[in-house]
């Protein structure tokens, strides 16, 4: 074939972006080039990607039809392995829409099936086209390593009523509670955290608005540890509910054996708001029990968001803790106070957003100016959904 | 005379026998363009079991003739197009000579084998 049908193949190499390789995609990949070189055969130069995609469907499902109507009819005659004439018959069945020579015949041989001779036709008229890459067994059969069993191991199983040919108990050191200092589970969350950084937006967005602000020097460090603290919360969660090789190594960090920054408690109705708005963070952390951590890190988690908003926009905010020395600024007013008028369902916020106009620069009134600020920011997530 | 007779159909029965053997031996010689490996992965998921080469090469011939007929239809259907548009312009004729499956063609000569898709 000259140059210009040659270009019209697609390697199969690249599966489809950003979507995880399995099993199917990799058949289909072939597919897709054997159906493109039966297609230029027929003498096309090149293919609209649905449209292959399409007829490679298509003739998967066709394969997978012949398999299926072959292995009824073996069934029906008592036999677990097809041979021959299930075939026939089933070429016969998916050949009926487009009919074939001896259709209409009541009682004929399969053997001089119709379907059959215009098979040997086909095959007699048209030239040969090989295949253009070179395919391995496929799929590949791993060996299971199976746990040994008491007997194989050498072991005694423990108590009576346990038979000695079952598999042996797990190492205990996998699944008891581990004394290695917090340090290092901490890094190897991290390891795991860097790892699915790559496939979480949300959270990379975090991550450098975390940097962003520590480049900045305003509230830097706290800010991180708070972030880091997050992380490993989320990495201490999410290790739970791995599945990776050996769960039972992961092990989880118990209340109080990490020191994490206070937690400024929201009441408990905006609490509801926070689980029901479907905060994009929870819903990939895929925390629904685990709402302590969610509610622990609220505050954090908005006031980053905001604080990432905030960027857009060009205005200074600085991640909210309980700690001193907060300096914050506010855009334009209206906008703020439109938008906690639309949005915040409470009436409470109401009274304090008049209180908080009241009094600008009183002292006691920070922990519900942060309050006010994460109602804000939820009100502008909320505008921005409905967007 | 019922003898003869009864001769001769078992004698059809037997050519025809004898020349389904003959075709599948000669699909061994016929490479098809789908491979092996791939029309045996798709039967095994639908529960086809077979330890017979010959067959699996039946069912790739079949697919593939399968295909080359939804492929010849789409052509001609293109060409159709093609023809109809260099009616009105006849610049088409020179510029429009890449043959290109589209969906269009695609859909409509497989709805000729009654498969839609939406």
């Amino acid at each position: 074939m000259s140059d210009g049908g040659r270009e019209s193949e697609r390697g199969p190499e690249k599966p489809a972006p950003q979507r995880k390789p399995g099993g199917e995609e990799f058949a289909r990949a072939f597919v897709k080039v054997a159906v493109a070189q039966i297609c230029e055969s027929e003498g096309f130069q090149s293919f609209q990607q649905s449209a292959l995609e399409t007829l490679s469907d298509v003739t998967v499902r066709y394969i997978r039809d012949i398999g299926k109507t072959a292995h009824v009819y073996a069934n029906q005659a008592g036999r677990t392995e097809s041979n021959v004439f299930d075939i026939i018959q089933g070429l016969e069945d998916l050949g009926l829409a487009q009919g074939f020579l001896g259709a209409s015949d009541i009682e004929h041989c399969l053997a001089s099936s119709g379907t059959v001779r215009e098979l040997a036709q086909y095959v007699g008229e048209s030239e040969q086209i090989p295949f253009a890459y070179s395919l391995p067994q496929f799929p590949v059969v791993k060996d299971r390593k199976l746990t040994p069993s008491f007997l194989q191991i050498g072991e005694e199983p423990p108590g009576e009523h346990i038979p000695a040919w079952l598999p042996a108990f797990p190492d205990p050191g996998t699944y008891a509670q581990s004394s290695t200092p917090n340090d290092r589970t901490i890094e190897l969350k991290m390891a795991k955290i860097e790892q699915e950084n790559q496939r979480r937006k949300p959270e990379r967005s975090l991550l450098n608005v975390n940097q962003w602000l520590a480049s900045n020097e305003l509230e830097g460090p706290s800010s991180v540890d708070a972030g880091d603290a997050a992380k490993a919360k989320q990495a201490a969660a999410k290790a739970k509910q791995a599945a990776e090789s050996n769960p039972f190594l992961a092990a989880p960090l118990q209340y109080g054996e990490k020191e994490v920054s206070s937690v400024v408690l929201p009441a408990k109705t905006k609490l509801s708001n926070d689980s029901t708005t479907g905060n994009p963070i929870s819903k990939y952390h895929g925390m629904d029990n685990h709402v302590s951590v969610l509610e622990a890190f609220a505050p954090n988690i908005e006031a980053m968001k905001s604080g990432l908003r905030d960027s857009e926009e060009g205005h200074k905010k600085v991640l909210l803790n309980t700690r001193p020395t907060v300096q914050f600024k506010l855009g334009s007013g209206k906008k703020y106070l439109g938008s906690m008028l639309d949005s915040s369902p409470q009436n409470k916020s109401f009274e304090v957003n008049e209180s908080w106009f009241g009094r600008l620069n009183e002292k006691d009134d920070k922990k519900r100016r942060a309050e006010q600020i994460l109602k804000e920011s939820m009100g502008n997530l909320q505008e921005l959904d409905h967007l | 005379m019922n003898q003869n007779q009864h001769q001769q159909a078992s004698d059809g029965r037997h050519d025809d026998d004898a020349a389904l053997s003959d075709f599948l031996a000669s699909l061994m010689d016929y490479t098809p363009t789908i491979p092996d490996e791939l029309v045996e992965h798709y039967l095994a998921k639908s529960g086809f079991q077979c330890p017979d080469v010959r067959l699996i090469r039946l069912v790739a011939v079949a697919t593939q003739k399968f295909v080359s007929e939804v492929a010849s239809d789409a052509l001609q259907q293109c060409k159709a197009r093609q023809a109809a548009v260099v009616k009105d312009k006849r610049d088409k004729q020179q510029k429009d000579k890449r043959l290109i499956l589209t969906m269009e063609d695609l859909s409509r000569s497989l709805r000729e084998l009654s498969i839609v898709f939406y």
